[in-house]
């Protein structure tokens, strides 16, 4: 067992969750959504991004459109579908259970300790 | 100085260098690749990713004139990561795992990228490690020899699986497997060996100076035998690799030898060349079931076992090679108890035929008179046998009599008899076996068997034919001449071999007795001619006055003028003489 993978794969389970999160409070385009998760030190590469944003378009729950930017060529800025707000929820919940869960375990470890 | 190379990078214009260029198009492939898991959404998401390098490219610029270098793309790579960080999917973590373990583990797969039927010949040549036309030339030559590089491509086919995954691909491109990898990788294992004992020692002789010697020694010792253990697995793999090689390329030729064995077996009659090409063994002809259906289940009863040898070395060889499903397995193996099954009843069917012997008697009058001498000559027919010389022999010749096919032997054997009737008679005796009683004596019935008379002589075939089916019949024709007292007898050169213990007052042996003339007497046939030298080791002679008697006890002669008697006897005591 590797170490620095065992912390990315846990990494990689809430991405899709803190994706959704972030597009919650409105429309981003790409480089905002890592800015936000890089410096939140949930995202250590750049690239484990893309492919996700496009499998949560293609299974509806994100929906983009283009924009011209001043600055360089047009942007892609994501937001939440009815479906990504409905399933955002829905995590938001179970975060919740799993943290407590999570957290009921792990204190339970350190006072047997 | 460095040759400059404008792209379009996401909409905006760079110059780039072009060793950067390179780089960053081999990593804009790497990504392609660990992407192919999800083909719809790649050209998108590549897309996204060359939006943003371009973006990260463009804040990193200057002015417009400035060129991109090596290092810029360097720098864009840490931030967007490595190709396999690309890679989602809920097997990831695993690929990931085989990827790493794999580095110098190569394994078979199919390329489908570089394909012209399946990719097997190209995942043989990454395999292998040389050209790929040198693969595709080979088969093509298996083609042309025997067609039946065929049977291996699809048996590859569908064993092999395709590389689809990144991981797949580099494990299937990986290294090699040759001698000098194997030797690299066994000299890297010892290097391993030899760094890890120096480390132990080390350790001891830190844990010596702290207290802990104990547990560290131990920990020490642990680690040479795990790497010796190691080095063992690795010589025990390549060990296993080669008889896995050994495994496939047996069971290789043997499945070609029999689809090309069965196709001409099986096909020859149907394309038309003829019987003389091909001999059915008498097993295949005179069984319950058809020819072909043999044939298919002798290819069956022997080509399944290889089958599975040749799965067996092909797993041997690259763990990752499907097995049949449990169907598949079932349903050969079923298939081939019933090629056995079919190949034991054919036999139980074929070794009863013998069961039985069957006899048929043909007597016949011999038109010759007291004052002829009966020549006996044995007849042969060059036209029929390939043999230069007429003799008896105990085995089967395949001959064509009228463009029939049939089985020729000469397994005759001559005796004369005395008779107490007043003419002579030949009396032939046809023997065959067969699965019952009925069946045997029709088959010797059946048994072609003819002579003839010219003036004094008596002309036999030195030959008999049957029909091709009754190999292994046991076949054979006794003759006996009975001939009344007085009758004289020649027995030509060519009777030699067939004669077969014919009692005879001299005790002259079989192959002696051709040549010479016999005559019928009351006390058997006695020669007339003979050579005293070819009498058998008892010799009597006798008229009214003399009487000659010389066996194993001696020699004993009387003499008898009609009044005086004389006698003289040799035997162990010596000589006598009254």
């Amino acid at each position: 067992m590797n170490i620095e993978n065992t912390k990315a794969q846990m990494r990689k389970g809430v991405l899709e969750y803190c994706i959704l999160s972030v597009l919650h409070n409105g429309e981003s385009y790409t480089s905002e959504i890592l800015s936000q998760l890089k410096d939140a030190k949930l995202l250590v590469v750049e690239g484990t991004i893309y492919p996700l944003l496009t499998r949560l378009k293609n299974s509806g729950l994100l929906s983009y459109r283009w924009e011209e930017s001043t600055s360089g060529p047009p942007r892609k800025y994501y937001g939440l579908t009815e479906n990504g707000k409905l399933f955002l929820k829905e995590l938001d919940s179970t975060w919740g259970e799993l943290v407590e869960a999570v957290n009921l375990v792990t204190t339970h470890k350190l006072t047997k300790k | 100085m460095n040759k400059t190379i404008n792209i379009n990078l996401g909409g905006i214009f760079f110059h780039i260098d072009e060793i950067a260029y390179t780089k960053l198009k081999s990593y804009l492939d790497a990504i392609r690749r660990s992407l192919s898991d999800d083909p719809q959404g790649r050209d998108e998401i590549l897309n996204d990713i060359e939006l943003r390098i371009g973006e990260l490219l463009s804040e990193r610029i200057k002015s417009e004139r400035q060129v991109i270098n090596e290092f810029d793309i360097n720098e864009i790579t840490k931030i967007m990561g490595q190709p396999e960080d690309y890679a989602v999917g809920e097997n990831q973590y695993e690929s990931e795992k085989t990827y790493r373990s794999s580095s110098s583990n190569k394994k078979l797969f199919r390329d489908n990228e570089d394909k012209f039927l399946g990719g097997v010949c190209s995942g043989l040549s990454h395999y292998i490690g040389i050209e790929t036309i040198w693969v595709r030339l080979i088969w093509l030559v298996l083609l042309f020899f025997f067609g039946t590089g065929i049977l291996l491509y699809i048996l590859l086919w569908i064993l092999v699986p395709v590389a689809e995954t990144t991981a797949e691909k580099l494990q299937m491109k990986g290294e090699p497997v040759n001698i000098s990898n194997i030797e690299k990788k066994i000299r890297e294992e010892f290097q391993d060996v030899t760094s890890r004992v120096k480390d132990g020692v080390n350790d001891v002789t830190d844990s010596l100076k702290s207290s802990e010697f104990k547990s560290k020694a131990k920990s020490g010792i642990q680690e040479i035998v795990d790497t010796l253990t190691k080095i063992i697995l690795a010589i025990l793999t390549i060990f296993g690799k080669f008889i896995g090689a050994i495994l496939i390329f047996i069971a290789a030729v043997t499945l070609i030898a029999l689809v090309f064995g069965a196709f001409s077996w099986g096909s020859v009659e149907v394309l038309g060349f003829g019987t003389e090409f091909v001999r059915y063994p008498s097993f295949f002809s005179d069984a319950i079931l058809p020819t072909w259906l043999l044939v298919i289940f002798t290819f069956i009863a022997i080509g399944i076992p290889f089958l599975v040898l040749f799965m067996l070395g092909l797993k041997i060889l690259s763990s990752n090679v499907k097995s049949f499903s449990t169907t598949t397995k079932l349903s050969l193996l079923g298939i081939w108890i019933i090629a056995l099954l079919g190949l034991a009843l054919t036999g139980i069917n074929f070794a009863t035929q013998q069961a039985y012997d069957g006899v048929h008697n043909n007597t016949q009058e011999l038109p010759f008179k007291v004052q002829d001498t009966i020549k006996v000559k044995m007849i042969g027919n060059d036209n029929l046998s390939n043999q230069r010389e007429l003799r008896r022999r105990y085995n089967y010749e395949t001959v064509f009599d009228k463009e029939t096919e049939k089985l020729y032997s000469s397994r005759i054997n001559i005796d004369i008899k005395s008779t107490d009737q007043l003419i002579p008679f030949i009396k032939i005796r046809k023997e065959s076996e067969g699965n019952n009683r009925l069946n045997a004596n029709k088959s010797a019935e059946a048994i072609d068997y003819i002579y003839g008379i010219q003036d004094n002589q008596l002309l036999l075939n030195g030959y008999f034919l049957t029909s091709l089916k009754s190999e292994f019949k046991d076949q054979m024709i006794d003759i006996t001449i009975h001939l009344p007292i007085n009758y004289i007898i020649y027995l030509d050169e060519s009777t030699k071999t067939f004669i077969d213990d014919i009692q005879n007052v001299q005790n002259i042996r079989d192959i002696d007795m051709s040549k010479n003339y016999f005559k019928m007497t009351e006390k058997g046939l006695t020669c007339l001619n003979c050579d005293t030298t070819i009498f058998g080791d008892e010799y009597r002679k006798e008229n009214d006055h003399f009487n000659l008697n010389i066996d194993r006890n001696g020699v004993n002669i009387k003499v008898n003028d009609g009044k005086k008697d004389a006698e003289v006897k040799i035997d162990e005591n010596g000589i006598i003489i009254k």
